[in-house]
């Protein structure tokens, strides 16, 4: 199927009435929880998941995946408009949105995010379009030892761009793979740690472990800080003039064309995303500004850049996961173990074996992006109420959904038990400073880690060198001892934390 | 605290690595099912003596960040909310949804710092009753517990 026949078979799948209407579900939430800060994507697609059970594979998809470009722009909106953050990849918005919006500047603001948001996202989805093709048929020649490679490459890579210490990143990593072994081996059938207990036999599930470890910690995190939000109100009362004027797209045209392309890029890389992308975009456009000192002041480049990438980074983060079944972030990685739950296997035999999955998702994201510009423009002000909303209401609803969520997955009364013990777990991880991405992340990865390594020994009648021999396996294996050995030069640990910063 | 965790992990990577032995690691030709358990065990154990001997290391430059501060109050509400949840998932299947539920949410509600008792009562009522019929409309089936006749 050629790129304008798979796009179009994509359009009348994502235009039946039922696709568009959970697309429409999928990307309303997705600016909900964008929106209020404490509830991710993650937490409120583990939340929504057992919903999707009787739902098609595609219509599913369609709505998770809206729920994660969604919560792109959701995000903006508080950063202009209240200084917080919705998501992580709005922090650098606050910086001139807000700022912005003091100068009585809002409605600008949150037009050339959305504006930009929109661009950004679709060009992503052009790019992705035309490399999906090309790069999936490439994947078809990996073989377990390319595919064991990549993914540690790109769990390295993950806790390399950890917030805190690399080697309590590691540390998560490794627990998460520990966890994944739970249940019976598939190989051969025997129960691994499982302890007599009949509900571990089929494993951990992934959805009480993410619940517990995003929805339940978060909430016992909370209890302990301050349970009302500091709201700054701004000259927001009344936002006029959301379009943005000549001379602002003036100065946000290169910012949004620069951001769409670097966006993409980066959000292909492990560990990237929106928010990488949204950093390295600003940091770019404040260096080649002709007004470096204007940033920080209410630079509309400082708005349009970001905004623009971090949409961008995330239509990009869905190539390695369509295409090679590898999530770059812990939010995709949720969005691999529904592909699974649904009998679905992510990879370079998507496009052949699910043309209407793949093709399907794709153009419901150019269709989503435009119902996300019409419900962040002029619904702006209810998005404005529902960040009033309390906390003290809030904490115990999330609570209460996670319980249903993570009871109606098998009606056992054994996954909420397992959720709260992680979110217990969760708890304290998060006290000791440890973060819990890495390890939801490689808990997902996991078996196809152990699979295509087991496979990769059968393969080479139990020489390791099958992982150097093949050149896509050795260059992706080096690339992670390097990220690992450089980790320790100090040279290597500023230009980290330059990233990271 | 940094040393109390790390020797945690240490006597972890230890646990993880006994038990995978015990189930059958195979060969190199033919992996058993304890060889990857195994395995990841031995880089488990292998990052936390290095962030163990790190950490010795590192000492001196250590600031307070490190250390986890607990408030007494914030403290008694945590346990009250952990405590809840454990008497909820005891009871949960035999009492049923709406009840159990219904009790849950007035601690957490009240919890989180709502001060009226009739709205904490009537929201959570509210709720559950909302949350029930709502859920098993969509096809959810919640416990029923003791209303059993419904």
């Amino acid at each position: 199927m050629d790129l304008a026949a798979g796009l179009i078979s994509g359009f009348k799948v994502s235009l039946q009435y039922i696709n568009l209407f959970y697309c429409f579900i999928g990307v309303l939430i997705g600016t909900l929880v964008g929106v209020l800060p404490g509830i991710g994507p993650t937490g409120a697609m583990a939340m929504l998941l057992p919903l999707t059970f009787s739902l098609s594979p595609t219509a599913a998809i369609i709505m998770l995946a809206g729920i994660y470009y969604g919560s792109m722009y959701g995000g903006s909106t508080t950063s202009i408009l209240v200084n917080i953050p919705g998501e992580p990849s709005s922090v650098v918005t606050c910086l001139d949105g807000y700022q912005m919006a003091k100068k009585g500047r809002a409605g600008p603001a949150l037009g050339i995010s959305a504006m930009g948001s929109f661009i950004g996202g679709t060009i992503s989805l052009i790019i992705m379009m035309f490399l999906a093709i090309p790069l999936a048929k490439a994947a078809l020649k990996f073989g377990p030892p390319e595919f064991f490679s990549l993914i540690c490459a790109s769990m390295t890579l993950l806790t390399y761009l950890a917030k805190g210490s690399m080697i309590k990143a590691i540390i998560m990593a490794v627990l998460g793979l520990i966890l994944s072994t739970v249940g019976i081996d598939l190989v051969t059938g025997s129960p691994r740690f499982a302890f007599g207990v009949p509900s571990l036999l089929d494993g951990i599930g992934f959805v009480p472990l993410t619940m517990g470890l995003f929805g339940i910690s978060e909430v016992l995190i909370n209890i302990e800080g301050p349970l009302e939000r500091t709201i700054f109100e701004s000259k927001i009362s009344k936002i006029k003039n959301l379009l943005p004027n000549f001379n602002d797209w003036k100065k946000s045209f290169g910012p949004i064309l620069r951001g769409s392309i670097l966006g993409f890029f980066l959000g292909i890389l492990p560990g990237g995303g929106g928010i990488l992308s949204s950093f390295v975009s600003y940091s770019i456009e404040k260096r080649i500004s002709k007004k470096p000192e204007s940033f920080g002041q209410g630079a509309i480049e400082g708005v349009a850049g970001p905004e623009t990438a971090n949409n961008a980074g995330a239509g990009g983060a869905f190539i390695p996961l369509l295409v090679l079944g590898i999530p770059p972030n812990v939010v995709l990685a949720f969005l691999l173990g529904a592909f699974i739950i649904h009998g679905i296997a992510p990879g370079p035999t998507l496009i052949s074996q699910h043309p209407q999955i793949f093709w399907g998702v794709t153009a419901s994201m150019y269709i989503g992006n435009i119902m996300l510009l019409v419900l962040n423009l002029p619904l702006i002000g209810l998005w404005v109420k529902v960040l009033k909303i309390p906390y003290r209401i809030l904490m115990p609803l999330i609570i209460l959904f996670c319980i249903i969520g993570s009871y109606s997955l098998s009606y056992n009364i054994a996954d909420v038990v397992i959720m709260f013990f992680f979110g217990i777990i969760g708890y304290i991880l998060r006290k000791l400073n440890y973060e819990v991405a890495p390890l939801v992340m490689a808990f997902i990865l996991g078996p196809i880690l152990e699979t295509t390594f087991r496979q990769s020994l059968i393969m080479s009648d139990g020489k390791f060198s099958i992982f150097l021999e093949r050149p896509i396996s050795a260059v992706a294996l080096l690339i992670a001892i390097f990220l690992l050995v450089s980790s320790g030069f100090s040279i290597f640990k500023k230009a980290k934390t330059k990233i990271i910063e | 605290m940094e040393t109390y965790h790390i020797i945690f992990w240490i006597g972890f990577s230890l646990l993880v690595m006994i038990l995978s032995y015990k189930l059958d690691l195979g060969n190199f030709h033919s992996p058993g099912p304890g060889l990857m358990p195994f395995l990841l065990g031995v880089t488990f154990l292998l990052v936390s003596t290095y962030h163990f001997v790190r950490s010795f290391v590192k000492a001196g430059d250590r600031n307070g960040d490190e250390k986890i501060e607990f408030n007494k109050a914030k403290l008694w509400k945590l346990s009250i909310v952990m405590g809840s949840l454990l008497v909820y998932l005891l009871f949960f299947e035999t009492v049923g949804y709406l009840i159990t539920t219904f009790f849950l949410l007035v601690i957490l509600f009240r919890s989180a710092g709502s001060k009226k008792w009739s709205l904490i009562v009537i929201g959570s009522a509210l709720v559950v009753l909302i949350t029930y019929f709502g859920f098993n409309s969509l096809g959810l089936r919640l416990p029923k517990g003791i209303f059993q006749w419904r």
